[in-house]
């Protein structure tokens, strides 16, 4: 076809240079001069999150785009530098607060790694529970935001009220909605009632069964396939190569989880499968983690069914079996030998890395660091909307469940 | 002087009476309130009472103010909106309006939402061509409201003419123009990518809701509703399942409903062509795709679901005509507002294609269906 165009000279909107962005002026006149423009999209348009998206368009297709993160950007990593060890695990769970136990197991491993400490059998049953419910929880609110970013808001409710059970499930385990801080250094806070481990038990059975019908007016719905199918395409050398984790890097065929890489708590003890979709586009990276919820459900039931007895906390924190009462007592004064302390945890959204300094004297971190799915995806996020259609923004950022706090920390 | 205005208001009072809806059922509380208003001593009162009832039940009058004109209209709006909103809810596990007034179950919630858009400021924001922001919202009307004095239901009918549906049609094209224009009035970014994709989807599924209105055209061989309405023994739907098939999506499509609420995404771009409404204008802009609703589904109701035909209940006399097509075109209505709650939002070269692929065909065959059937004199 033939282009015709009009030599008119354009000059990039004024608004442009007010805005701070973190791009050159050369490049906003080179976009100008190409017969291209740009668009930003967020900080406060309903479709972004808390991030602002400079996206450069030419016509309605996606021609580069331009994260400007950081409005969410809470200094966690700083912070953490003035508290005692025991103080930081409140902090650590806040970026994602639907996953928290995933974030706070990362943190506490880090500290066990350090102390050597030896965690009791039942507490990394009661670990891996949790860790797989908030998986479950996050995964379920990122299928919600996904749908209501196609306009779904049928699909927006389902796993909202899905969730309910997960929150109910985490109130009865720990107390809290969400953020529970459970999971200490040596084992976790308190033992769970074999009453309230049936209860989730029976629970996940009605997941399931609330899941099907989201998967009848959802997941198979052909509207919703016709968007997300052959979108925002990742092949698996540029899922490798942008560094893109977890469900997102096996969405593109990449068998990679750290649960079975490198096993921690109780994963090497039940039978679960990785999930592994060929397509790498955003349907598929919708499916995997709607697949991984029916495995984290299966390893929850496995868990409640095989858990053993014994102690919650372990001997060299505490000798008896509740650390109610004494917790500052045993715990405050924590100190980490001189060194650096990494742990690789697979999260609701991928591989979380925590790294603890330690100068060996002080009872606080001399650096903690801080490595959120969120943050690693984000580059195979951008390039994954090349060549798209503006509309398709939206099915994509669902698609990857991109959670600017998280990322931001 | 006087004699004069009261022989004006005498003529104009056989005219009206020549042409009066004749109900039995009401008849009784008419001749009630004529004998009560006889004993009250006010001089000329009985005469302006007898005026008033005369004006309400003149026919064309009825048709376009009371029903199926402006009132059902007016109640159609609170009933749809409360009735979409309460459907959602009860799909998607939750209670929906509620708390205004609760013996109704929140049936007023449109109605309080309507007070509150009155009183609000309505923001003209300083880049807007502001006597096109504020009149477009307002002329946008001329082709939503007309077309109701061309449809009739029975012989209570506005304007009559053997061409209503061809009329119907051509103002329902209309429509698209005004809100293309208050896209481009708002002056803002949202808004003219929201009217861009307004005139996209118009060009995605005129032609097809054209060419099945016109293959039903050709299955009756006539415009006119009467004729229309008379032939549909068997109703169109069932004559012509195609062409009932394209209707009812190109509607979907016209009005921007999901799944293709494509001009107002919100999500994509936040109500697009009536990002920058606020207060009362944004009440009358938000009302207008229902408004367009309700015509198309009026016009649905006499091509496909047999117009006014029903159970003739002699009680209503000439009632009963108004009466049966209201309650068929809202029971179309309802119907079409489940579909929000099951779809998500296509985007729009899917919307196009869908448009210029297997719709455009099925109008197609429809056309040639409605050809044979005419031609053949089946019915």
């Amino acid at each position: 076809m033939k282009e015709i165009a009009i030599d008119v000279p354009v000059e990039p909107p004024k608004e442009l240079e007010s805005l701070f962005l973190p791009i050159p002026k050369e490049y906003v006149e080179e976009v100008y001069r190409n017969d291209e423009f740009l668009i930003l999209v967020g900080p406060q348009h309903p479709g972004s999150g808390h991030m602002r998206l400079i996206v450069r368009v030419k016509g309605d297709v996606i021609q580069e785009v331009i994260p400007d993160p950081g409005y969410v950007h809470r200094a966690i990593e700083k912070i953490a530098e003035t508290r005692l060890y025991v103080q930081n695990i409140p902090l650590v769970e806040r970026p994602a607060i639907m996953d928290s136990a995933n974030l706070n197991l990362g943190y506490v491993r880090a500290i066990e790694d350090g102390m050597d400490l030896e965690v009791p059998e039942r507490a990394k049953y009661l670990r891996t529970i949790l860790a797989e419910l908030c998986r479950i929880g996050t995964h379920l609110y990122d299928a919600a935001i996904l749908s209501v970013f196609l306009g779904h808001t049928t699909g927006f409710m389902y796993p909202f009220g899905i969730r309910e059970l997960i929150c109910e499930s985490l109130v009865k385990m720990t107390g809290a909605r969400f953020t529970s801080s459970f999971i200490i250094p040596g084992g976790v806070r308190r033992d769970v009632s074999k009453e309230i481990l049936d209860w989730i038990y029976s629970a996940t059975f009605a997941i399931e069964k609330r899941l099907r019908s989201f998967e009848r007016l959802f997941i198979k719905n052909p509207t919703v396939v016709a968007r997300l199918k052959d979108v925002g395409v990742l092949s698996k050398k540029e899922a490798i190569e942008f560094g893109v984790v977890g469900p997102f890097l096996r969405a593109s065929g990449v068998e990679y989880d750290v649960r079975k890489v490198e096993p921690y708590e109780a994963y090497d003890k039940v039978d679960w499968d990785i999930v592994v979709a060929d397509d790498g586009d955003s349907y598929s990276r919708f499916l995997v983690r709607v697949n991984e919820v029916a495995q984290s459900l299966k390893i929850i039931r496995q868990c409640i069914a095989e858990i053993p007895g014994g102690k919650v906390i372990s001997d060299q924190i505490c000798e008896g079996n509740d650390i109610r009462g004494e917790f500052f007592e045993k715990l405050a004064g924590i100190v980490l030998p001189a060194g650096e302390f990494t742990t690789l945890t697979e999260a609701a959204r991928g591989s979380v890395i925590y790294t603890i300094v330690s100068d060996g004297e002080s009872n606080v971190p001399y650096r903690l660091r801080v490595v959120t799915p969120g943050w690693l995806y984000l580059r195979g996020f951008m390039e994954s909307l090349k060549g798209e259609r503006l509309a398709d923004l939206q099915a994509i950022y669902g698609s990857f469940g991109y959670f600017p706090p998280e990322a931001d920390r | 002087m006087i004699e004069v205005l009261i022989d004006l208001i005498r003529y104009f009072l056989s005219i009206l009476k020549s042409n009066q809806l004749d109900i039995p059922l009401i008849k009784p509380i008419i001749a009630l309130i004529m004998k009560i208003v006889a004993q009250i001593p006010i001089p000329y009162l009985s005469n302006l009472v007898d005026l008033i009832l005369a004006v309400i039940l003149w026919r064309p009058l009825f048709a376009v103010v009371v029903m199926p004109g402006l009132t059902v209209l007016m109640i159609y709006l609170l009933y749809i909106v409360w009735f979409e909103r309460k459907l959602t809810a009860r799909i998607q596990w939750r209670v929906g309006p509620l708390e205004v007034y609760r013996p109704l179950r929140g049936a007023i919630q449109a109605l309080a939402d309507g007070i509150r858009y009155l009183f609000q400021e309505a923001i003209v924001h300083k880049d807007a061509h502001r006597p096109y922001f504020v009149q477009l919202p307002i002329l946008a009307f001329i082709p939503v409201l007309l077309p109701i004095a061309f449809i009739p239901a029975g012989n209570v009918v506005g304007i009559k003419s053997p061409y209503a549906v061809q009329l119907t049609i051509a103002f329902i094209s209309l429509i698209p123009i005004t809100v293309i224009a208050i896209g481009w009035a708002s002056n803002s970014r949202f808004a003219f990518i929201g009217s861009v994709r307004e005139a996209l989807m118009y060009v995605a599924y005129e032609i097809p809701f054209i060419v099945a209105a016109i293959s039903m055209i050709f299955l009756y061989k006539s415009g006119d509703p009467y004729i229309i309405v008379e032939n549909q023994w068997i109703p169109g739907a069932i004559l012509n399942p195609l062409a009932f098939l394209v209707f009812l999506i190109a509607m979907l499509m016209a009005t921007s409903r999901l799944p293709f609420e494509i001009p107002e995404a919100d999500q994509e771009i936040a109500f697009g062509p009536f990002v920058e409404y606020s207060g009362i204008l944004f009440g009358l802009v938000m009302v207008l795709a229902y408004e367009k609703l309700y015509v198309m589904a009026l016009l649905f109701t006499i091509l496909f679901l047999g117009g006014w035909n029903g159970i003739y209940i002699s009680l209503l006399g000439d009632l009963n005509a108004p009466i049966w097509l209201t309650i068929k075109t809202i029971v179309v209505i309802s119907i079409i507002a489940m579909v929000r709650s099951m779809y998500a939002r296509y985007r729009i070269d899917q919307a196009i294609r869908i448009g210029f692929s297997w719709l455009l065909a099925f109008s197609m065959v429809a056309l040639a269906i409605g050809v044979v059937i005419g031609y053949e004199g089946g019915i």
